[in-house]
């Protein structure tokens, strides 16, 4: 057992709140911490596609909670993988 | 001999029976996730869970797991544990009260004698371990003075009563009626609650109010000022020896030992101010600091290392490996067990 990051698709709203929020993406990208998002192919943990949340990099997560503190409809969780 | 392992709620506890018993307890509540128990086990019997994750996120699970098949019950982490969450007892009593063990040298104690229990402590203690109690005097045993009212020139315009800060004063007002023709029967001064400050004698539209404070004329001897008592108590349980009441008391009262000391480093341009770290450490010793005015630039995360025990819980919960936190010196008693002194040593990095 071992906790880790999990994305609820039918749930999120696309906001991109995590995607911003997380610190492991706003180091690789000054974009993505003003929060405008990726311009160009990062390796980021989680991106917005197709309109919702879809987990990318999720070795490079360092379960801090950041991004489940920053979603408003608790799509994205740290829990038992 | 057979080692099995109880869970209650989130706290576990492993056994083993034989010609000793042995159990290791864990209180999940006390936990700092700072994986210090995972460092040391010999045997690589726990398996510490995210900080952060478990920290900052709602977790149904303990914050750490023990493999019963694994652990021998050595009792190393119970040794290390800065936040009393682990526990190894042999047939009912700790190995921490046990000579025989070496003990991690970490105390907090508040000197009865000194504290003048201003709260300070208490209010700062980031555990909330600590409990002031203080036994005030009653005003009017700090007060010397005498009031009178007379009741004949008294019109009961009820302006004393409605501005006296102590509601010493009280009226008995009436609708008035052929056989009572006035606004008010009688007016009474409580001399216990009165702080003779002097505003109904002011504010008395026909100087009705003789008032004389003595404090004034007479200078403080009049009074003997009764002392403030009171008791303090800190939690042993709670207490993480952060040294907050040490450095906040204003007489020196409080006097804690931490049980490592060492280095805290802090990456200012790797860190992206996620919090993780202010919400994790036990000691708050973070804090992100606020901007003295627009445009300025304060740094990311601010430490004050006077409050750090170097536990390591910050480091282990960075996502961005910001934090360095270096160990220079575990106080432990001592002991002629190597292996428990290679444990400890071990931890210094």
């Amino acid at each position: 057992m071992a906790i880790g990051l999990k994305a609820y698709r039918d749930l999120c709203h696309g906001c991109g709140n995590c995607v911003t929020a997380c610190p492991v993406n706003s180091l690789r990208s000054d974009d993505v911490a003003g929060g405008k998002g990726p311009s160009e192919l990062l390796d980021l943990i989680m991106i917005v596609e197709d309109g919702a949340v879809q987990l990318k990099n999720v070795d490079l997560c360092g379960k801090c909670g950041t991004c489940v503190e920053s979603c408003p409809v608790e799509a994205i969780r740290l829990e038992e993988v | 001999m057979e080692t099995t392992e109880i869970k209650e709620g989130k706290d576990i506890t492993v056994e083993r029976t034989g010609e000793e018993e042995r159990k290791l307890l864990f209180k999940d509540p006390l936990c700092a996730v700072c994986g210090l128990c995972e460092t040391i086990c010999p045997v690589s019997a726990i398996e510490v869970c995210p900080t952060g994750a478990m920290i900052r996120t709602e977790q149904d699970t303990s914050k750490i797991e023990i493999d019963e098949n694994k652990c021998v019950l050595c009792g190393m982490c119970s040794g290390i544990c800065p936040f009393q969450a682990l526990d190894l007892q042999i047939d009912g009593e700790s190995i921490k009260t046990m000579v025989e063990y070496p003990q991690i040298i970490k105390s907090a104690d508040i000197d009865e004698l000194e504290c003048i229990q201003c709260k300070a402590c208490e209010t700062a203690c980031p555990q909330d371990a600590i409990t002031i109690t203080r036994e005030l005097p009653k005003r009017a045993d700090l007060i010397t003075g005498e009031i009178e009212i007379d009741k004949d020139t008294c019109i009961y315009c009820g302006m004393c009563e409605e501005m006296c800060p102590v509601d010493a004063i009280d009226i008995a007002h009436q609708i008035p009626s052929s056989d009572s023709p006035v606004v008010a029967t009688d007016i009474e001064v409580n001399e216990d609650t009165c702080v003779h400050c002097g505003i109904c004698k002011r504010i008395c539209p026909v100087d009705a109010i003789r008032q004389v404070c003595r404090i004034c004329p007479y200078g403080e001897y009049e009074i003997e000022v009764p002392e403030v008592t009171g008791t303090s108590y800190i939690d042993p349980e709670l207490c993480v020896n952060c040294t907050w009441c040490q450095e906040i008391c204003p007489v020196d009262a409080a006097h804690v030992t931490k049980p490592f000391e060492g280095e805290l480093t802090i990456d200012q341009d790797t860190c992206q101010a996620c919090e993780t770290c202010v919400m994790v450490c036990p000691c708050n010793v973070l804090s992100f600091p606020k901007s003295e005015k627009a445009g300025s630039k304060p740094e990311k995360l601010h430490k004050d290392e006077r409050f750090c025990i170097y536990c390591g819980a910050c480091e282990k919960s960075c996502p961005v490996d910001a934090i360095d936190v270096k160990r220079t010196k575990i106080n432990y008693s001592p002991t002629k067990s190597k292996a428990w002194v290679k444990a400890f040593e071990s931890l210094k990095n």
